[in-house]
């Protein structure tokens, strides 16, 4: 039943490797119910010593505070393991709610994948 | 001579957190109706789902047979002004806003966020009664073509 729930929640998380970061992929709405999900696949990275994340909000249509609290909760994580979290997102929209909230000065934004760190792209082309 | 009446629309949902999308597509479906351009269509669902989500936390999230959330969407001829009640235990609104806030805070951006992105907000609670926030978005008229 949970399962279904989840699968029925709006929110689609798929993780990537590429190279030294693990991208995670959002496609939906990030809100109180859907935010869970976000939260899991930061805790699952970070307890498989996975600890530079990126979560690409492109295809997301909707985030509010609770998407927003776990980031940062994830972001505080990474950080004590002397990780980084960072954003892909070039949505106004979504940019909007950081840029009120302050956060777009806390978390690295990066507007498409190409801009993410240079050694790690080379890997992921190598690849 | 007296503008259009206000509109008014209700939606009752459960106090779970699966119902907070229905009320934010209420809101962006009557704002739509109106014609508010999306950028405020865009803050208004983000502010009825943060008082939404308010409301179903404050009620306990399902937790127990709880009360339902009453949202109330009333349109004007130049604004949408949305009411979320609860029948939670209520809380000091003063010790929400006076919060002292750090970067790195999991909670507590969902007021300060709405009071940003909506033209008038006004919550009436006190601990021990429920909670009814209302919010006030005006339509502005569009730039005269040149």
């Amino acid at each position: 039943m949970m399962e279904k729930e989840r699968a029925e929640s709006g929110l689609e998380v798929t993780v990537e490797e590429l190279g030294d970061i693990s991208l995670i992929g959002l496609s939906g709405e990030v809100d109180v119910y859907t935010a869970p999900k976000l939260k899991d696949a930061i805790n699952s990275l970070v307890e498989k010593g996975r600890y530079h994340i990126v979560v690409d909000l492109e295809k997301v249509v909707f985030l509010d505070s609770t998407g927003l609290g776990v980031l940062v909760g994830g972001l505080k994580k990474v950080k004590s393991h002397r990780g980084e979290l960072g954003i892909i997102c070039n949505q106004e929209r979504i940019l909007r709610v950081f840029r009120i909230t302050g956060l777009t000065k806390v978390f690295p934004v990066y507007r498409t994948r190409e801009e993410l760190p240079a050694k790690e792209r080379e890997k992921q082309d190598a690849g | 001579m007296q503008g259009n009446p206000e509109r008014c629309y209700e939606l009752e949902i459960p106090a779970k957190a699966q119902y907070v999308s229905l009320a934010r597509l209420l809101a962006s479906s009557i704002a739509r109706s109106m014609l508010f351009p999306e950028e405020d269509v865009d803050d208004l669902k983000v502010a009825v789902s943060e008082m939404c989500t308010n409301a179903i936390v404050h009620s306990g999230n399902g937790t127990a047979d709880k009360p339902p959330i009453l949202v109330r969407y009333f349109a004007g001829e130049d604004y949408l002004r949305v009411e979320v009640s609860d029948r939670g235990p209520g809380f000091d609104i003063g010790c929400v806003l006076s919060r002292e806030r750090t970067d790195l805070l999991e909670k507590g951006r969902g007021i300060p966020l709405i009071q940003c992105l909506v033209d008038e907000f006004r919550c009436d609670s006190q601990p021990g009664s429920g909670t009814v926030v209302t919010v006030v978005k005006y339509l502005r008229p569009r730039p005269a073509p040149e």
